[in-house]
């Protein structure tokens, strides 16, 4: 039981706004914390090597980091709503394929079946959650496994290049030097961080995570906002597979594997908790620049390719063993 | 055993909650602590048991130092806690979870459970309670009541002589409550001491020889229960004298000829509720009586939409209406206070504006307004009189009785033409719940029809302008006015 914790009276509720500010050293704190991290990084990582801060590595780990980013956007509201999901590097692949299909016909406008196949899978995740009610990770385990299976399928395990050079200029061509892919998922993150902040769908997705049962009889319709949020990542994973077939010019059974631990990863380190009901895009922007300076901040610094794994998986779990808020998430399992 | 505690100050970042609190449980006797919500009754039961430290006073125990620095510390000196929430495992039998804390005393080396030898300490423990439950039956069956004696046998295993309850009683119906003072009385026959929370004075005035009141984590005074009126009791807990104006007056002549706001038509819902006819009028309260399970709560759950009718038919202002799920019911205007505040009413990790905007978030095109919406809390916080320091502050910062406000400032948010209250005042103190009350009225006159579930008789009696007693899913008697009704003339139907 909670006792009273507050003392106001309700005649003498004084200006709200200066209340609302007032934050604990602590809060901040911890807010700050996936930056303060990010910037320690920087600083070891430039003692460890003076060209890690130019310019062009700077542009080579953002174009990098972009796939990663774009899948961890979506992945934000499914954490944020409770949910998970492990199958985003098989679609990211799917999507890819798709987009290697279909670009020598449609060329830059092959984004459109990528995506829209993305969105598809995600559309089917969603189903067997929200419907189905088939728990998320064991629903995706499942379309993980299939999704990857279709491309195996479909290529027989050969790569599908993708040559079409309209295509290329545009999604992983370099614009006033800042590659495209990077301007693509700064604007897709920008739309996610106006989806969380400023809608009410943004809102119910954290209220799902928050507390189901309360959403359900609040008049929330579950099912739907779970739905949306499913295909909201299966397009943005759609996107990923783009990009991720542009830089790498061809589809292969192989390509985005992993991906959804470096995702899932990304979003808690940047301060969104497993157990839903927080979360912010912010976090996951800082989270993903995390991932891949870390990746990328090794390689430079000269680290033993064979003991990187080690240093990456050790760093992860420190992050968020002094990040995470054990008094908002209650329960941890 | 005298458990004695002089001076006891317990502070939770900037808020006192218990300040110079004295109490002294004799031997063989009952005390009940009592106290509105965050007056500091659990505060001071939880130090007394150990789980929580003072930071300042003194304990003794038939004159010794005691100073327990764990529930189990205090458990080995002889003092046992029973918490507010019901721990039991329903995965487990009932013998395991007698035993749950010292299972290795009851195994072979290996860890194999001696489950016989087990069964048989279970089942004595039961019955040196003196309820009639069989270690042997099946855990999932159980009531709320059953469950709370199972873990007050757990307590008593440990042979303490000093038994402290925490609200034991909150969530439980009539009988459950008779069945758990029943075995306060036991045990306290067989020499054992007792410290108990509670909210319901008549409870503590049918069971303690003492209480103790506590008011804004101060001690307030320790009496005699033969010694001091119920009115007194109130007066010093609230700090005013309350009795007599808890319930607001209702309106000279109910509104019996106004339009009917929700009419149910031989509607039956699950297995609880087999065939009810009601017709609730704009303006009006209407009461409804029962056990648990008797039927309100699957009538609720099928007014809104979150079971479906068995058969039946309802109208919504004189229209039909299928509810489909919970969102139809309240996009047409039927707001829904569930009896679970803390899984079902609110999301107690969000702020108060979130909760209070949850039903309807206010937009401005397709984006969701915070202008707005902290407009629309700050009216509802000040009309319901939520004390809160913000409305950014989360609510499991509130107390119980401002939780359940936010509760029903969420309904209220959304203007709706019919209210469903399922025992809103439930571990709700008494301020808090004139509150509600005094807020019920006022939209009730405005033209709100109000269908009252609540376990709470004095409630159903001082609330309603029309009743209906509900026995095991139908309807089995119907009061037009509750003026001169007394709580027997009700209880004699459900059962």
């Amino acid at each position: 039981m909670n006792e009273a914790l507050t003392t106001n009276a309700p005649g003498s509720t004084a200006p709200p706004r200066q209340d609302e500010l007032r934050v604990s050293r602590i809060d901040l704190l911890r807010r700050g914390f996936p930056l303060i991290f990010l910037l320690i990084l920087i600083v070891v990582f430039t003692i460890m090597s003076p060209r890690f801060l130019s310019l062009e590595n700077l542009s080579s780990v953002f174009d990098e980091g972009t796939v990663l980013l774009v899948t961890a956007l979506g992945m934000t509201f499914i954490i944020m709503a409770g949910s998970i999901d492990i199958s985003v590097g098989a679609i990211v692949a799917v999507s890819a394929l798709v987009a290697a299909l279909t670009v020598n016909t449609l060329g830059v406008l092959a984004i459109i079946p990528a995506v829209a196949v993305g969105a598809l899978c995600g559309c089917f995740n969603g189903l067997l959650l929200a419907l189905g009610k088939v728990p998320s990770f064991i629903a995706t385990l499942g379309t993980m496994v299939v999704y990857r299976g279709l491309v195996l399928y479909f290529t027989r395990g050969a790569p599908v290049s993708i040559d079409n050079d309209g295509f290329l200029n545009v999604y992983s061509g370099i614009t006033f030097g800042i590659p495209n892919s990077v301007m693509i998922g700064l604007a897709l993150a920008a739309v996610a961080w106006a989806i969380v902040n400023f809608t009410v769908f943004g809102r119910e997705v954290r209220a799902i995570g928050g507390g189901e049962r309360v959403s359900i009889l609040t008049g929330i319709s579950v099912a739907r906002v779970k739905i949306l949020m499913y295909v909201l990542l299966g397009a943005l994973c759609g996107v990923a597979g783009l990009l991720q077939g542009a830089r790498t010019m061809a589809a292969t059974s192989q390509l985005g594997l992993g991906l959804e631990l470096d995702a899932i990863a990304a979003v808690v380190v940047g301060g969104t908790p497993l157990t839903g009901g927080l979360g912010s895009i912010i976090g996951t922007m800082l989270g993903v620049l995390i991932i891949t300076l870390l990746s990328s901040g090794m390689n430079m610094g000269g680290v033993d390719p064979y003991l990187q794994n080690i240093i990456k998986g050790v760093v992860l779990i420190t992050a968020v063993f002094i990040n995470i808020d054990r008094k908002k998430i209650g329960i941890i399992k | 055993m005298t458990l004695v505690a002089t001076g006891l100050n317990k502070q939770f970042g900037p808020t006192r909650a218990a300040s110079n609190v004295s109490i002294t449980l004799r031997t063989g006797t009952v005390h009940a602590i009592v106290g509105e919500n965050g007056a500091g009754k659990s505060t001071t039961l939880r130090m007394l048991g150990g789980v929580l430290r003072p930071d300042s006073g003194e304990m003794t125990l038939d004159g010794a130092p005691y100073a327990p620095n764990s529930a189990l510390d205090a458990t080995h000196k002889g003092v046992a806690l029973v918490h507010q929430e019901i721990t039991i495992n329903r995965s487990l039998t009932i013998a395991e979870n007698i035993f749950i804390g010292d299972l290795r005393v009851h195994a072979w080396p290996l860890g194999v459970l001696k489950r016989k030898q087990m069964a048989a300490l279970a089942q004595a423990a039961l019955d040196r309670i003196g309820v009639k439950i069989s270690v042997n039956a099946n855990i999932e069956r159980l009531n709320l009541g059953e469950l709370k004696c199972i873990e007050i046998a757990r307590a008593i295993s440990s042979n303490p002589k000093t038994l402290l309850l925490d609200e034991s009683t909150a969530y439980l119906d009539h009988r459950e409550v008779d069945a758990v003072l029943h075995v306060m009385h036991q045990l306290k026959s067989q020499g054992i001491t007792i410290g108990f929370v509670s909210h319901h004075l008549s409870e503590v005035l049918a069971a303690a020889d003492d209480l103790t009141i506590l008011k804004d984590g101060q001690f307030v005074g320790s009496y005699g229960v033969a010694s001091i009126e119920a009115n007194e009791i109130h007066r010093l807990m609230v700090g005013r004298d309350v009795l007599q104006g808890t319930y607001p007056p209702r309106p000279p002549r109910p509104v019996s000829d106004a339009a009917s706001a929700l009419r149910a038509d031989k509607v039956a819902v699950g297995r609880e509720l087999n065939d009810i006819s009601l017709d609730v009028r704009r303006g009006e309260i209407l009461g409804l009586a029962g056990l648990k399970g008797a039927g309100a709560e699957a009538l609720f759950a099928g007014i809104v939409g979150d079971e479906p009718l068995r058969h039946g038919a309802l109208q919504l202002d004189g229209k039909s209406y299928k509810p489909s799920n919970p969102r139809a019911a309240w996009q047409h205007g039927i707001a829904h206070l569930p009896g679970d505040r803390g899984n079902e009413g609110l999301i107690v990790s969000f702020s108060v504006l979130d909760n209070l905007v949850m039903a309807r978030p206010p937009t401005i095109g397709p984006f969701f307004s915070m202008a707005r919406a902290r407009a629309m809390s700050w009216n509802l916080i000040k009309l319901i009189g939520i004390r809160t320091s913000s409305a950014a502050a989360p609510c499991r910062s509130l107390s119980g009785g401002n939780m359940q406000k936010v509760v029903l400032g969420k309904c209220l948010a959304v203007s709706p033409a019919l209210l469903l209250l399922n025992n809103p005042t439930r571990g709700v103190d008494v301020g808090a719940r004139e509150e509600i009350y005094r807020i019920m009225r006022q939209k009730a006159s405005e033209g709100l029809a109000i269908l009252l579930s609540s376990e709470d008789m004095p409630e159903l009696i001082g609330m309603s302008d029309r009743l209906v007693v509900l026995r095991q899913g139908v309807m089995v008697r119907e009061f037009d006015s509750l003026t001169d009704v007394e709580e027997h003339d009700i209880v004699q139907y459900m059962t």
